[in-house]
């Protein structure tokens, strides 16, 4: 049994915006492009980092009200935003730290996702942009 | 300066300071933020007295 779980409750801001009670899922990537830098002097394969290209991928509620999801999003799309995510509520620290993508890009906007009976939700990615970790408040 | 509507940004009325990287257009057009007066400093108003020569004494 594992000394330590994470029952996922994230805190979810988007573009100073806090989404975190539409969001059902949040996936943070760090993804750094690998380079090649093998030669003749090694038998293996080897690899540098690259460009970083960071992804975060979000599901949310669909709701077209003031302040709700469409509203905080239809500005956003095809333009660079800062995106913020942290494990829980509470002050930036050490073991809840906040991870930000400050100038990533949201390419698309899924405007409808509609199925019968069923409450619409969408799916977003936010890729590029600088990472940092902050866990000082 | 900017000030906070939505509570979804933080108190309602309080200053708004963007972070890096956010995109303030898009808070101002969906409502969230706005243009704030708060914080501007008038400036002082100095009280101009006509320039009066001293009254002579002498007789």
């Amino acid at each position: 049994m594992p000394t330590s779980t994470y029952l996922p409750s994230p805190i979810v801001v988007v573009n100073s915006i806090d989404l975190s009670d539409q969001c059902t899922a949040a996936n943070l990537t760090l993804n750094y492009e690998s380079q090649e830098n093998s030669s003749f002097a090694s038998p293996n394969r080897s690899y540098v980092a690259g460009m970083g290209n960071h992804e975060l991928t979000l599901t949310l509620y669909m709701s077209y009200a003031a302040s709700e999801t469409y509203a905080t999003l239809k500005a956003l799309v095809g333009t660079q935003t800062t995106v913020r995510v942290k494990p829980v509520t509470g002050n930036e620290s050490a073991t809840n730290p906040d991870f930000v993508l400050t100038g990533c890009y949201l390419e698309a906007l899924p405007v409808m996702n509609a199925s019968l009976g069923e409450l619409s939700t969408i799916d977003i990615t936010f890729t590029g942009g600088a990472y940092t970790e902050d866990v000082t408040v | 300066m900017y000030e906070i509507i939505s509570p979804r940004v933080g108190i309602p009325g309080a200053i708004f300071e963007p972070r890096p990287g956010v995109n303030v257009e898009a808070l101002l057009s969906g409502g969230f933020i706005k243009q704030s007066t708060k914080g501007t400093v008038k400036s002082a108003k100095n009280k101009t007295e006509p320039d009066t020569e001293p009254e002579s004494t002498e007789d």
